[in-house]
């Protein structure tokens, strides 16, 4: 099988949300959005579609913040759109720099 | 300003969540994904290039290269899926060996027929073929030249090839590869319902209680609507499906009813089924006496193969009167089927009666929503007609049709079969819109569309596929041109029929291919052609949902779209050239110009300006010849279809829409076609119209089971079944050259039951020969893979182009639609 | 590795006015790279078949493979041989469901799983990407037959920010 890589942090992981929250309930769901660490919020519609990010260091990591959010009383559907990983192992951090000029 | 891989991607996870919130992309993320020169990524959505599902898949473009897909999350299709192959797009225009320059086969700078490929301009190139061309219209007249396409063209495409062969060269000799894939769909249609394509959609999916699926592997050859009949499956458990196929494979894994039958039987089944049904009482009689009419159909009708054939000597019927019938009531029809017992059944299709009959009451009984799906196991068939013919029967004696879960559903193949091919009308036979050049109004109809003088489309059908590489063979079609398939590798019998006529010294032979495929080393001429987003376009899917894309990335210097190629020839003919003295007379102003003006620029195909090609867009085509090529056939083309219940939408629609379902009335598209209130086209107060036909009743028809051309014997004496697969499109050319999906799948290999390889003395992965009476082809024995054949037939899929399973096969065709039985001929299996 | 390219070179003599055909002797070695035919058959000619190699094992190496862009499923660096998939198991989600990943040490399926078709979020996989084999593929040790030249968006980017300091 496959090494388990939840205990490694030689992963960056970000997946982004879309929240749907009862509009009643909004500022109390951005709240309990911001305060998770690692989630960011980017932009909510006018009818209060909530656009946010979670960046962490293994997919538990992910899965238990993402968690949290959804089982958030103020929360009418929460759809995970995208998650990518990127392997930071043998120093690829600093060789993936990119120099705006 | 620094940007890191982390933040790189995270903006891309933005962007990708505020495209589905429906909200503008928040300047930090924007900014860094398309303002900086380093990190500027555009997307756009395009439909997949390969099957007939049609999924819209979005394309990441950096410095005028893709660097990425995704499945389209605003597609009604696939919702953000993509299958494997899908999610690998991004790569398939990238393998090393593209083509970019015209490679002719020359021996001390001539050409010739035995010489080596050398690469000369695509002004020489044009020179030869003109005057190839020429030459073989001077010899023999227009039936000397033909053309085979293909329903991977985009709709623009075949409808340029289409004005090009039937009223520039004024021959019918054009056909499609879809004549393999979706002919016997076609008759089906044609025959039963006088109008072709389904009349539901993939909203059926979510609708129905039942599926069953006759002849066809979803789950390895429409994957994405795999996932939706799964989701349908595991959401609601009263959901069945049932399975049906000559050998076990992955759909099987969510059959509840999985059935393995003798090859050809499946007639038997569905006769069987309308016994059950007439035998319970479960006939809706209210349906079948308003919308339905019984007829009884010709037999012994031969197998399509040539007339010397000792089988076509034998056929009573194989003339001109194949496709006839003759009407008869109810009860006539109702003692017809009435000899398909199950007992019968059972015996003849080796499927256990109770198995039988658990299927048989998912049509019977009224309460349960039935949809069926088939694609190659009932097309490939030398009774393709009347397999489809006689599963609209089970469908139309319940009056389960046309409603949201009640379907009888023949999936396509290919990503525009329905499209370029179907609704174009690219057929030898056909004309757009379901037309035909026999009848003489239609032939009126396109001439005066086309603004050519009458008699301009010759009536006589031309050759149909097979009939093509025959022709070839005898020496009568000698100037062929071959564009966006792959025929060498994909037609049957390699070694009698296609191979010795592109070879054949009398013939000149042109394939366009972005590849270098099978078919292009059996060329005289290759063309090296831009593919998929390297050209702006329009596909078709199964479910009649018209979607366009345009070009996002240039092509391979050299390299040019099938478009380019046709109309660019066309400018090497003039009118004098190709038509008698006699048509041009009868329009003296066409005098002196070339196909090209009268057919093209001159036309309505010419009149929109290149003002209307968005000005941040690439459109290479339209831009070389001074026009919006595009709109203007897709516009020419869509006059054909409007107001005659095939209508399109405006082209420029097509670019904002994730496609629509035609017909498109007042804006609106359609969903289920022949039921008042969904279909505009139905007559107020009928409930169900049928309007293909004058008097709005369907066809319910009496045919029997026949054998097959081949069954095994004692020296051939097991079944081949030839096939695709999940990792590969179609032969190949595009998915073998992504390094994941050739690994995935790399070699062909023959699927076998372990008893009859132990019978043989073989063991997986042994080196064996499988051998008919036309060729033989060798590859390795795979006993436990996906496939699993029941004793006594084997399967082997065509992918692989190093090793040619149709050099095995047999080209019987259905007499009615002329598509090829890939599915059934009589082999045998040595160790090499 | 010839980086000769023939299509430039049969551009290049359009322009210089050359209405004659000519000849240009791609020799064998030319043939291996560009504008050559029978690339998947190893320049075998159609009426002859080149002996079928070995079936290549399936790669075993539990290696994870690094994607070429993001939303690329991943492929499997195990061998899924008589793993069962189907409407009453799935062999696959007893190591990479949230659930198991712990015990099994196996990464766990993306979020994105979790989403059904309207966009609704679930407690578990959706049924819709039930059968992980139709994206999920194992790789065989087999060398490809003809070279991908797909760039992903990093090496692109990594390249020009190299290129745009040099200047």
């Amino acid at each position: 099988m496959t090494k388990n890589t939840d205990s490694t942090t030689c992963e960056y992981h970000v997946a982004s949300f879309v929240a749907y929250p009862i509009l009643a309930q909004l500022d109390e769901v951005k709240q309990a959005i911001t305060n998770i660490e690692g989630a960011e919020i980017h932009v909510t519609s006018a009818e209060g579609k909530i656009v946010f990010t979670m960046e962490g260091n293994s997919y538990r990591d992910i899965g238990t913040k993402m968690d949290i959010i959804r089982v958030h009383k103020g929360i009418i559907n929460l759809s995970p759109v995208y998650h990518q990983i990127l392997d930071e192992t043998d120093n690829e951090k600093n060789e993936d720099q990119y120099t705006e000029l | 300003m620094t940007i890191n891989r982390r933040e790189f991607i995270k903006a891309n996870a933005i962007a990708a969540a505020a495209a589905v919130a429906g909200v503008s992309v928040p300047a930090v993320a924007s900014n860094l994904i398309t303002s900086s020169d380093i990190t500027k990524l555009k997307w756009d959505k395009a439909p997949c290039r390969f099957c007939g599902t049609g999924c819209s898949v979005n394309v990441g473009v950096m410095d005028g290269k893709v660097v990425a897909t995704h499945g389209d999350i605003k597609s009604p299709v696939n919702k953000g899926l993509n299958c494997v192959k899908g999610y690998f797009l991004s790569k398939i225009m990238y393998g090393k060996d593209r083509l970019t320059t015209p490679l002719l086969r020359m021996t001390d700078g001539k050409y010739d027929k035995e010489g080596e490929f050398t690469p000369i301009s695509w002004d020489q190139a044009f020179n030869v073929m003109a005057e190839k061309a020429k030459d073989a219209l001077k010899k023999d007249g227009p039936e000397a030249l033909g053309m085979f396409g293909s329903g991977q063209w985009t709709v623009q495409e075949g409808y340029a090839a289409v004005k090009l062969m039937k009223a520039g060269f004024r021959t019918n000799n054009i056909d499609p590869n879809a004549r393999h894939c979706m002919a016997s769909a076609v008759g089906g249609f044609m025959r039963t319902f006088g109008i072709d394509e389904p009349m539901g959609c993939y909203d059926d999916l979510e609708a129905a209680d039942a599926f069953v699926l006759w002849g066809s592997n979803m789950a390895e050859m429409h994957p994405i609507l795999w996932t939706r009949l799964t989701d349908r499956r595991l959401s609601a458990p009263h959901v069945k499906v049932a399975v049906l196929s000559t050998f076990e494979h992955r759909s099987f894994d969510l059959a509840d009813n999985g059935m393995i039958f003798t090859p050809q039987t499946d007639l038997a089944i569905l006769n069987f089924i309308a016994n059950y049904i007439i035998k319970t009482d479960r006939v809706n009689k209210d349906f079948v006496s308003k919308h339905t009419n019984f007829r009884l159909g010709e037999t012994d009708i031969g197998y399509g193969l040539r007339p010397e054939h000792p089988l076509e000597q034998a056929a009573k019927n194989n003339g001109k009167t194949a496709g006839s019938s003759t009407p008869i009531d109810f009860d006539e029809y109702a003692k017809f089927v009435s000899t398909y017992t199950v007992e019968y059944v059972a015996k003849l299709s080796g499927v256990p009666e109770h198995k039988l009959e658990a299927l048989a009451e998912l049509y019977a009984d009224p309460k349960i929503k039935v949809t069926s799906f088939w694609t190659m196991g009932f097309n490939q068939h030398t009774r393709g007609v009347w397999a489809n013919n006689l599963v609209y029967n089970i469908h139309l004696l319940t009056g389960k049709i046309s409603t949201p879960g009640n379907s009888p559903f023949s999936l396509t193949g290919q990503p525009s079969a329905c499209g370029t091919a179907r609704e174009v009308g690219t057929f030898s036979h056909r004309l757009p819109a379901d037309m035909v050049v026999k009848n003489p109004k239609h032939r009126a109809i396109a001439e005066k569309i086309w603004d050519l003088p009458e008699g301009t489309v010759p009536p006589k059908p031309g050759y149909h596929a097979a009939l093509q590489n025959r022709m070839l063979k005898d020496g009568k079609l000698n100037f062929y041109w071959v564009q966006c398939n792959n025929n060498m590798q994909a037609a049957a019998n390699i070694n009698e029929e296609g191979y010795p006529g592109y070879r054949n010294p009398k013939n000149f032979i042109v394939v366009s291919d972005p590849y270098p495929t099978v078919t292009a080393q059996a060329a005289d001429l290759i063309l090296p052609t831009a593919m998929w987003v390297e050209k702006e376009g329009v596909y078709g899917n199964a479910e009649r949902r018209t979607q366009s894309w345009y070009q996002m990335v240039e092509a391979p210097t050299g390299a040019k779209s099938d478009l380019w190629q046709l109309v660019e020839f066309s400018k090497r003919f003039k009118v004098e050239d190709v038509w008698p003295e006699e048509l041009i007379a009868k329009k003296p102003e066409v005098r002196g110009k070339t196909l090209f003006d009268v057919l093209y620029k001159d036309s309505s195909v010419g009149k929109f300006s290149l003002d209307e090609v968005p000005e941040d867009r690439l459109n290479d085509d339209a831009r070389d010849f001074g026009f919006y090529i595009q709109k203007g056939l897709f516009e020419e083309y869509a006059t054909f279809g409007r107001g005659h219940a095939h209508d399109l939408a405006p082209y420029d629609r097509y670019h904002k829409e994730r496609g629509l379902r035609w017909p498109v009335v007042n804006g609106k598209e359609t969903k289920w076609r022949f039921k008042e209130g969904s279909d505009p086209y139905v007559k107020p107060g009928s409930g169900w119209d049928f309007y293909g036909k004058k008097d709005g009743r369907a066809i319910i028809f009496a045919l029997p089971y026949e054998p097959a051309a081949e069954s095994p014997d004692e020296e051939y004496d097991l079944w081949l079944s030839t096939g695709r697969v999940l990792e590969h499109w179609h032969s190949g050319s595009m998915t073998q050259r992504v390094p994941e999906l050739y690994k995935a799948m790399p070699d062909a290999l023959v699927y076998m039951h372990p008893d009859d390889a132990k019978k043989r003395g073989m063991r997986r992965g042994d080196l064996v020969k499988l051998i008919s009476r036309r060729g033989e082809v060798q590859t390795r024995v795979e006993t436990r893979g996906r496939n699993k054949p029941p004793i006594g037939l084997v399967f082997m899929p065509w992918f692989d182009a190093s090793r040619l399973v149709n050099k095995v096969t047999l080209d019987a065709t259905d007499p009615l639609s002329k598509q090829t039985d890939f599915k059934k001929c009589a082999i045998k299996i040595v160790k090499v | 590795m010839k980086k000769f390219n023939l299509a430039v070179i049969a551009s290049l003599l359009v322009l210089t006015v050359s209405p004659m055909m000519y000849s240009l002797n791609a020799n064998a070695a030319d043939k291996e790279t560009v504008n050559t035919v029978a690339t998947l058959r190893d320049h075998t000619p159609i009426n002859v078949q080149k002996e079928p190699n070995a079936i290549p094992q399936v790669i075993n190496k539990d290696i994870k493979q690094g994607r070429n862009y993001p939303m690329q499923p991943p492929v499997i660096p195990h061998t899924t041989r008589s793993y069962e998939v189907n409407k009453n198991n799935n062999k696959c989600m007893s190591c990479h469901s949230r659930h198991r990943t712990e015990k099994s040490q196996a990464p766990m399926v993306s979020v994105t799983h979790y989403m059904d078709r309207d966009g609704n979020f679930l407690a578990d996989v959706s049924p819709r990407r039930y059968f992980c084999n139709q994206c999920h593929v194992t790789q065989l040790d087999a060398e490809p037959l003809v070279e991908n030249t797909f760039t992903d968006m990093h090496s692109l980017m990594k390249k020009k920010a190299v290129t745009s300091e040099k200047h």
